[in-house]
């Protein structure tokens, strides 16, 4: 069989090759296509060769760039030619990833693959029409040489005042053909001059192996120090957070977010940087800890009190599991470009930014020890992922990488930390549990009104701290100050002067100043003697007695009146309602007016929906060894029915004389293999009623769904739609 | 994880547990470069500020041995954000530096040509700039110095002065230790201020800052400027300063309002400095008149605004700024270290206390209650007036007459801010006050009568919140004050910590009006001492009544 297609490359493979492939590019098996033709146009189509494009390093991405410019089918010595010698090993690889197939008559690329690259990949021109005699350009004149000089190394593009009317440079080369005219204003450099003057080949810098990473070299016992401290901070943060949403739950944005000044507060809250307290808005966000209510109010979930009850190791594996995994990306918030881009909102997803995560820890722990200097180690980064979409964007992906994982703890000065070593193997972490400090139960109070907790508290001293005093200063130890407003504050949550002093004396490893037991029975004398209460509706009346014989009139019993003074009852009713059974039982009641309700909201809320996690976009599931093999079967027995109807179908094609017909996939596969041969087809063609019209034409290009072709009968380049081509048959 | 005695927060503060073995090693370790903020009983606070940092920097401590220090006795691991920071912050130090240039006079001088190009561009620096030179030096104008350093403060790019100081007029001075012994702490503030060259030394009130500042006459051995805060200050300044210097009467001189001598040491009230005369400063001209070696500024928390303003412009000679309270209401203290100094030396009250130079001390809050007929007033009273009604409470005047009969053999100062209401108790107490209007001569007769027990209780106005030194008085009991003021409340202590010849503690109590905004203000004045260690105790007036003291 003769090998001219993608497809018939494909066909060709036995089953080791496309398991490679599907290992390499595990999205063209979900779902699993059901025949070789799907899966050849899946395989080229632009979005798939995109993501096979991301797999690759930068040398890897040079060896195909030169590739790309070559005329098919090209020979590996061609490729070395125009890169480096080791390009021998990369092209099988290339090979496997289906990026480059051999063919009988040489290699050749998946047809979309240009395309994706770029017009001009490398920043090289299209190929020259004329003949060229390169060596003419060593005689070109000074100036010419100054407008070669700077189109050398792309864009090849170069703008003119007027073509009619250039510079002695670019006349000299255009006569030459060493320069192109696109437009009225506009020059290409051939590709062929291109090459020529790059030395014959198509990268300044030909990286045939990764940078070497630079930085600081740390200390192993200061690293682990460092990252203990970072991960009882990152603890402490989301606690705090969390509670803090409890108490003053903040309002989602319309689009779904938290805004701009709710993180404000919160950052202000903690003594943060907003950028910090974005992340870890993000970070309870993702492992379930907060959700957006059904009343738009943004809430710690269940989980958080559950949360709260493990071990730290725990607490910590529920905030860093999901982050390695998610495609958020939190340091996207409150950048000057994206104002609107909220923490929670639905913005801040990115493709590769899981990727590019796992991509920075691994390198990391590849490089144990070195505080790695941040310029080199993006390039290092780059060059295994050469980020060809949005490198502005990935460069700062992997400052927020290196930035969160010290946050997280996952790193120590820098450096991976033994935790963050175990968190990537997957293994249990519990290192943590024996390495953080060990809590305290006990505070000291001193003279000035400030207690200190010498230590991580447990939590119960901490959250009742927290009510009945202020946090002054936040680390391994917290400061608390106690005044008039935060014993208040205890009193309104329901605990008692006594209490709160009990509690003080037993928590408090030295004796308690007395202007705080003075401060504290003072407040509490004073606290609830004004009431403040909710209801629905009042009576009243200038006559006790009458209120009286209200309150005893067993009719009224329903209201579950309340009698506040010996002139106002409340009732929980409607005042509407009351109305109606009050004059039902013979009273002459009347509305005196009608209030509002004012909700005051209780101290610690929970969510009534559950959490949502957020998805995960832009990754593919790695598929188990299983799962290859089944999508395997399922593609072989696919392609053996589907060639067994095609030939039924052409048969009766044949037999009837009827319009082409072939399934969607077969089409674009067709298409493809006769763009390149350069043949005319027989279509059928559906118009907008449904009719189908025989044409014969030749195609030229399929892009974005349709396909470019000259059509025989009006002798014009037309567009035809894909989906309505019902068939494609070779003239 | 180490057992240290340091725990090093998030926020730069610094918690040193007192109680742990290593507390005083660490203490000095820390000493250089973290300000003291608090002292109570158990847990000391420190802040790293970027001026501390600074400031170690120029005494010579780096980076390193800041971080070293801080890992080597904390007790939890350090955050890596605050190393990395203090790192950092020490960086931007020195990369500009101030010199004298034999051709150009004062230039600005960098190692790193970017930094001199952020700063030059700066609005409020280019007007303080002349020529440029090359690309590292350009000219400073030298009436600028103190405020090209203060401007460059602010920008975060602190400048490294190496255009010195002048030495001014010599002249001989000496500690004349025959009868007395200068006390470690003193010798230490002084060698702290001669090696900075320039800055502030905070010691308690009745510490001894006088000699302090005397031991410091006698490293610069030059002409010297004192600055006082009144008239009876400096006076006592010129009977300490012979009494333990070298200088005879001739030597000194006094410039107030009664007379305006120039001496080779020259004694001179703020007030007089900052007279004005036809709408000028008339005797501003006296920081010029004489080639001054060394400027004492005393009291230095209560520095008037003019008088900054020319400290700024004589940045080239040597000032000691001496102060208890570095805490200013109106929150310039920033000011006063970027212009002084920075703070060269500090030390908790309580530890000079546990050493025995100044007197233990117990603060007690006596809480009365309003009459009726006073709390009705109160209520209805303009929000500008209730400090006044709840302050001069009749109760008071019983309970200060109570407390008064229960000290009778010792000697007793009563403070107030109202006039009226120090008349009142005057009368009723039958002994003299001193305020405002009381003439200078008669202040020192009343005070001088207090010193040998002729009188043994004073009435007195804010007029003796400062530097006046009255050793024997062990009570103070004061009924009104300058609203929250802080470190009011502290001076005012300061009046009886003079250490005792009988070794007896001080008592200091501060009658306040219950459920007024006089115990609001209480409550804010006496944070500064509570900051210190001193624990109030409250009583109720009517324990002082049944004598329950």
């Amino acid at each position: 069989m003769e090998t001219r297609s993608f497809s018939d490359y494909l066909r060709g493979l036995d089953d080791a090759g496309l398991l490679a492939l599907f290992q390499a590019r595990p999205d063209l098996v979900s779902p699993v296509p059901p025949d070789i033709a799907s899966l050849a146009v899946r395989a080229c189509s632009a979005p798939s060769v995109a993501r096979a494009l991301d797999t690759l390093n930068q040398w890897h991405f040079q060896v195909l760039e030169a590739a790309a410019v070559l005329h098919e089918p090209f020979a590996e010595k061609n490729v070395v030619a125009l890169t480096e010698k080791a390009a021998n090993f990369v092209i099988p690889q290339l090979i496997e990833r289906g990026l480059m197939y051999p063919s009988d008559d040489g290699l050749r690329l998946p047809n979309s693959l240009r395309e994706v690259l770029g017009n001009e990949a490398a920043g090289l021109g299209p190929a020259s029409m004329a003949k060229l005699s390169l060596k003419k350009i060593d005689e070109a004149p000074e100036s010419a040489k100054k407008v070669l000089e700077r189109l050398i190394w792309g864009p090849p593009r170069g703008s003119v005042g007027d073509i009619r009317d250039p510079g002695p440079g670019v006349a000299w080369l255009l006569k030459e053909n060493f320069l192109v005219p696109l437009d009225q204003r506009t020059v290409i450099l051939p590709r062929e001059v291109g090459i020529h003057l790059r030395g014959g080949k198509v990268h300044a810098h030909r990286q045939v192996t990764p940078p070497v990473i630079e930085g600081l070299k740390r200390d192993v016992k200061n690293i682990e120090l460092a990252a203990v401290a970072n991960i009882a901070t990152i603890l402490r943060w989301a606690d705090e957070a969390l509670e803090f949403w409890a108490e003053e739950p903040a309002d989602a944005l319309r689009s779904g977010g938290l805004g701009v000044r709710d993180l404000k507060t919160i950052a202000g809250h903690m003594g943060i940087d907003e950028s910090c307290a974005a992340f870890i808005a993000e970070l309870v966000y993702l492992a379930g800890l907060i959700t957006i209510d059904a009343d738009d109010r943004i809430l710690p979930t269940n989980y958080f009190d559950i949360w709260l009850t493990q071990n730290p190791s725990d607490r910590w594996l529920a905030l860093a599991a999901p982050w390695l995994t998610t495609s958020r990306v939190s340091g996207l918030v409150g950048r000057a470009e994206a104002k609107n881009t909220a923490a929670l909102g639905p913005e801040l997803d990115r493709v590769n930014a899981a990727s590019t995560r796992k991509l920075v820890l691994s390198l990391l722990s590849q490089n144990p020890g070195i505080e790695p200097e941040i310029k080199t180690f993006t390039s290092l980064v780059q060059w295994w992922a050469p980020s060809k979409r949005n490198p502005g964007l990935q460069e700062e992906m992997i400052s927020w990488t290196l930035r969160e994982a010290e946050w997280l703890g996952i790193t120590g000065q820098g450096c991976i930390s033994k935790y963050g070593r175990e968190f990537l193997d997957g293994g249990e972490i519990l290192a943590i549990d024996q390495d953080l400090p060990s809590p305290v139960d006990h505070i000291l109070i001193q003279s000035d009104n400030t207690a200190i907790a010498p230590g991580p508290l447990v939590h119960d001293v901490a959250s009742v701290l927290a009510i009945i005093g202020d946090i002054e200063s936040r680390g391994g130890a917290t400061v608390y100050r106690f005044s008039e407003k935060t014993i208040r504050r205890g009193l309104d949550h329901g605990k008692t002067g006594d209490e709160i002093l009990v509690f003080l004396r037993k928590t408090s490893k030295t004796p308690v100043p007395q202007p705080l037991e003075y401060l504290i029975t003072d407040v509490a004398k004073k606290h609830g003697q004004l009431r403040v209460g909710n209801t629905s509706s009042f009576v009243r009346c200038e006559d006790p007695a009458l209120i009286t014989q209200i309150a005893n009139d067993k009719r009224l019993e329903m209201l579950g009146m309340r009698r506040i003074a010996p002139e106002v009852m409340v009732c929980d009713m409607d005042a509407h309602d009351v109305m109606n059974v009050l004059r039902n039982a013979g009273y002459l009641p009347s509305v005196e007016s009608k209030n509002g309700l004012m909700l005051t909201g209780q101290r610690s809320n929970r969510a009534k929906s559950k959490a949502r996690l957020p998805r995960i976009i832009g990754e593919v599931e790695v598929p188990t060894d299983l799962t290859l093999a089944a999508a395997l079967r399922s593609i072989r027995v696919g392609e053996k029915s589907s060639r067994k109807q095609s030939t039924l179908r052409n048969i009766s094609q044949s037999a009837l004389g009827a319009l082409p017909r072939t399934t969607a996939n077969e089409t674009l596969d067709l298409l493809s293999k006769y763009i390149q041969e350069q043949k005319s087809l027989s279509i059928g063609y559906a118009d907008n009623n449904g009719s189908v019209s025989h044409r014969i034409i030749d195609p030229v290009k399929v892009s974005a769904g349709s396909l470019i072709a000259r059509d025989h009968g009006t002798g014009e380049m037309q567009t035809f739609r894909i989906p309505r081509i019902t068939g494609v048959a070779p003239l | 994880m180490t057992d240290g005695p340091l725990i090093v927060q998030s926020d730069k503060t610094l918690l040193l547990d007192i109680d742990h073995p290593m507390s005083t090693e660490c203490r000095r370790a820390i000493a250089p470069f973290a300000e003291l903020e608090r002292s109570p009983e158990h847990i000391h606070t420190y802040r790293l500020t970027n001026l501390g940092l600074w400031n170690a920097r120029a005494a010579g401590h780096d980076a390193e041995l800041v971080i070293d220090t801080l890992i080597k006795y904390s007790r939890y691991a350090v955050p890596h954000s605050i190393l990395v920071d203090v790192a950092e912050t020490m960086s931007r130090y020195g990369r500009l530096r101030l010199e004298a240039n034999p051709i150009h006079g004062l230039i600005l001088v960098t190692t790193d040509t970017a930094v001199l190009e952020e700063v030059i561009r700066a609005k409020k620096i280019a007007p303080l700039l002349g020529a440029r030179i090359d690309a590292e030096t350009i000219v400073v104008h030298p009436s600028q110095r103190g405020a090209i350093k203060q401007s460059l403060l602010r920008l975060g790019w602190p400048a490294e002065d190496f255009a010195g100081y002048v030495d001014g007029q010599a002249h001989e001075i000496e500690l004349k230790q025959t009868d007395w012994k200068i006390r470690p702490y003193q010798e230490l503030a002084a060698e702290g201020f001669w090696h900075g060259g320039s800055g502030v030394v905070v010691l308690p009130c009745g510490a001894g800052k006088t000699i302090v500042g005397a031991a410091a006459m006698a490293h610069a051995k030059a002409t010297t400027l004192i600055l006082v805060t009144n008239t009876v200050a400096a006076r006592q300044w010129r009977e300490e300063l012979l009494k333990r210097t070298t200088l005879n009467e001739d030597e000194i001189g006094e410039y107030s309002g009664a007379k305006k001598e120039i001496r080779p040491v020259t004694i001179a009230t703020y007030q007089v400095m900052t007279k004005k005369k036809n709408g000028v400063y008339a005797h501003l001209d006296l920081f010029d008149t004489h080639d001054w070696g060394l400027i004492i500024y005393d009291e230095v928390h209560l520095l008037p605004a003019p008088i900054f303003r020319f400290t700024a412009d004589i940045q080239s000679r040597r000032r000691l700024g001496l102060t208890a309270t570095l805490v200013r209401e109106d929150g310039m203290e920033g000011e006063v270290f970027s212009l002084i100094g920075p703070k060269r030396y500090d030390v908790p009250w309580k530890e000079i206390e546990a050493q025995g130079y100044i007197a233990p001390a117990q603060c007690i809050e006596v809480r009365v209650n309003l009459t009726e007929a006073e709390r009705l007033a109160y209520a209805t009273a303009e929000p500008e007036e209730r400090y006044r009604y709840c302050a001069t409470t009749k109760t008071k005047r019983t309970v200060v007459e109570e407390l008064v009969a229960h000290h009778a053999n010792e000697q007793i100062l009563v403070i107030g801010q109202y006039i009226t209401q120090l008349d009142e108790l005057s009368e009723v107490l039958g002994v003299p006050v001193i305020k405002g209007d009381t003439p200078v001569k008669e202040r020192e007769i009343l005070f001088n009568k207090f010193r040998t027990g002729e009188i043994t209780c004073l009435v007195v106005s804010k007029v003796a919140n400062f530097s006046i030194d009255l050793p024997d008085a062990t009570i103070a009991i004061q009924v009104s004050g300058a609203f929250g003021s802080r470190q009011e409340e502290a001076q005012r202590l300061g009046r009886i910590l003079r250490p005792k010849s009988d070794g007896r503690s001080a008592t200091f109590y501060s009658v306040v009006s219950r459920d007024t905004i006089d115990q609001d203000f209480a409550q804010n004045r006496q944070r500064f001492l509570a900051e210190q260690g001193y624990s109030y105790r409250i009583i109720d007036a009517d324990d002082v009544f049944q004598g329950k003291l």
